[in-house]
């Protein structure tokens, strides 16, 4: 399984400032085996969640919401866990957020992460509603994160197609 | 508790470490270990064996690992086989299954078995399966693990309560000083003072090498009977007296508070009640010390101190010898090494030994009468509770 090296191919960012190269999430070459691939499976007949990675495509991130008893889920369902009923409303959730928590790997990353390490992660409270989302923190060193800092939504494409999204801390302010 | 009254009988352990063997040899090790330690044990009366195991998808290319094992330790359970995965708590899940077999009269007499091989050629790999603990396909892509996970709680509870490095340190020279006086511990003979845990590198900021228990190898296995069953058993038992779980997220955005565990309040409390115990009741306890954090937020869950006391209550020493709770005197997953599905079983030999008095006297706790077991897994978001009391068989 440790298998051929992994190629590494461009990447594109979709949606946010782009100016600071900042370490991204793997993107599975072509030859990973699906259970060392760590993204959600995407692709129409694979998952019955097209419309979150459609929107994902786009630039937004959504997720559903139940219009019987407005639950917000997180991630999004095929089926409410509160009232147990399949037709569920698509929202688009808020861009902007603030630190909750925030950590880094600085080693024992998995496999297809290892170069990028280090990098951060967070825990991010949206900016208007009740979810807090854990995400990669990129933009800024983790040495140069504070709790509380705020943060912007980014969706990103990784090398084989498929999308997924992190959050981007503005950089540093000048001395 | 409801239906037949059901106890640890004895156990055994493999040693813990980086081991230069397989998942089968690991099991044939710790069978091997467990007809040692309890001679009277004979194999065609074990009904049933459940077995606890995390990841041997991931790690030894291995499913269906129930008969695997059976056959690698030589039993033919003839009522229930099973195999118990909960991530870090697989092996109190097998105790559990085990004492509800034989509470509800369905087995007699169970063996709850923990193996788990995690040391790989690529630490890599291994890392990738461990973070299949996670929301895989929703946390899993941003490099979720439990180190950065555990840190973040650990930022929490210091920005929180003014928790500090030096207190978090106290926990885990403790856990390694008791891992001295444990021949199976990964960390046996190893020194490790608060200065040169303070210096170790840093894994995920705050925690350092030294927060983190370790990728181990290990086996270990008790024996479970039947009040009806005790007699040819000689000598001190302990009792499964209370037992509960409870569970409430799995995905890293519906955690809610990271410091407090309201799952554990939940389910220390109710393994309490059905034990008839309160906390003052307790002689000794062994508790999910994954990380250095989890070890203080578990004495501020089950009660022992107020929130954000977890700190002071350990440098007080309440968790010593001779304060008011001692606490992995096993050495802990951090000292001992944490091989998934074997902790929980490992922990609930300690239990037995420590009533047994047949632990080195230097984390021997003196004429201990109840304990508790508890055992977290995945991101704190389940949690496992045991509370045993001494017997004596037949």
């Amino acid at each position: 399984m440790s298998g051929a090296p992994r190629t590494k191919r461009p990447r594109t960012v979709l949606e946010g400032p782009a100016a600071t190269p900042a370490p991204e999430t793997a993107a599975p070459a072509e030859a990973t085996p699906l259970l060392l691939d760590f993204l959600p499976r995407e692709a129409e007949g694979e998952t019955r969640l097209g419309r979150f990675f459609a929107r994902l495509r786009e630039g937004k991130l959504s997720t559903t919401r139940c219009p019987r008893d407005g639950a917000l889920a997180w991630p999004p369902r095929l089926v409410c866990p509160k009232c147990h009923q399949g037709e569920l409303d698509w929202v688009d959730l808020p861009e902007t957020g603030h630190l909750y928590a925030f950590s880094a790997v600085l080693g024992g990353a998995p496999l297809g992460m290892e170069a990028e390490v280090p990098f951060a992660v967070g825990l991010v409270d949206l900016d208007g509603l009740a979810l807090r989302l854990f995400g990669r923190v990129v933009g800024r060193p983790w040495t140069e994160l504070r709790v509380g800092d705020s943060v912007a939504l980014e969706v990103y494409r990784t090398g084989d197609d498929r999308v997924f999204y992190r959050f981007r801390a503005p950089g540093p302010p000048a001395a | 508790m409801t239906g037949r009254a059901v106890a640890v009988v004895g156990g055994a352990c493999t040693d813990f470490g980086v081991r230069p063997l397989t998942w089968p040899e690991l099991a044939q090790e710790v069978g091997e270990a467990l007809f040692r330690a309890v001679p009277s044990l004979r194999s065609e009366e074990v009904d049933s064996l459940f077995v606890g195991a995390a990841m041997p998808e991931r790690f030894a290319f291995q499913s269906h690992v129930a008969p695997l094992a059976a056959e690698q330790m030589g039993l033919r359970p003839t009522r229930l086989l099973q195999r118990n995965e909960l991530a870090c708590a697989s092996g109190q899940s097998a105790i559990r299954s085990a004492y509800a077999a034989i509470a509800s009269g369905l087995s007699d007499i169970a063996v709850a078995v923990g193996v788990e091989k995690m040391n790989l050629p690529s630490m890599a790999e291994a890392n990738s399966s461990m973070a299949c603990v996670m929301d895989r396909p929703w946390d899993g892509p941003s490099g979720a693990t439990a180190p950065p996970f555990f840190a973040m709680v650990a930022q929490r509870h210091m920005l929180e309560y003014g928790t500090t490095p030096e207190q978090l340190a106290v926990v885990s020279e403790k856990n390694h000083r008791f891992a001295n006086a444990n021949p199976h511990a990964q960390f046996y003979r190893k020194t490790f003072s608060r200065e040169k845990l303070l210096g170790l590198p840093m894994v995920a900021p705050p925690l350092r090498l030294g927060d983190c228990s370790s990728m181990t190898d290990g086996a270990a296995a008790v024996v479970l009977a039947s009040e009806e069953h005790l007699r040819r058993f000689a000598g001190p038992v302990a009792w499964v007296r209370g037992t509960s779980q409870y569970s409430d997220f799995h995905n890293l955005a519906n955690a809610g508070s990271l410091t407090e565990w309201t799952g554990l309040k939940h389910t220390a409390r109710e393994a309490l009640a059905r034990a008839g115990i309160g906390l003052d009741a307790l002689d000794f306890a062994e508790v999910h010390d994954c990380f250095t954090i989890s070890e203080l937020i578990e004495y501020e869950s089950l009660g022992l101190c107020p929130p954000g006391g977890g700190g002071r209550w350990a440098a007080e020493g309440n968790a010593e010898l001779g304060g008011r709770l001692p606490t992995n005197t096993r050495g802990g997953l951090l000292g001992c090494g944490h091989p998934l599905g074997a902790t929980g079983i490992a922990q609930a030999v300690e239990v037995y030994e420590q009533f047994a008095s047949k632990v080195p006297s230097s984390r021997q706790v003196p004429d201990p009468g109840w304990a508790l077991v508890h055992n977290l897994s995945g991101s704190a978001n389940v949690h496992s509770v045991m509370v045993y009391q001494r017997g004596e068989a037949g």
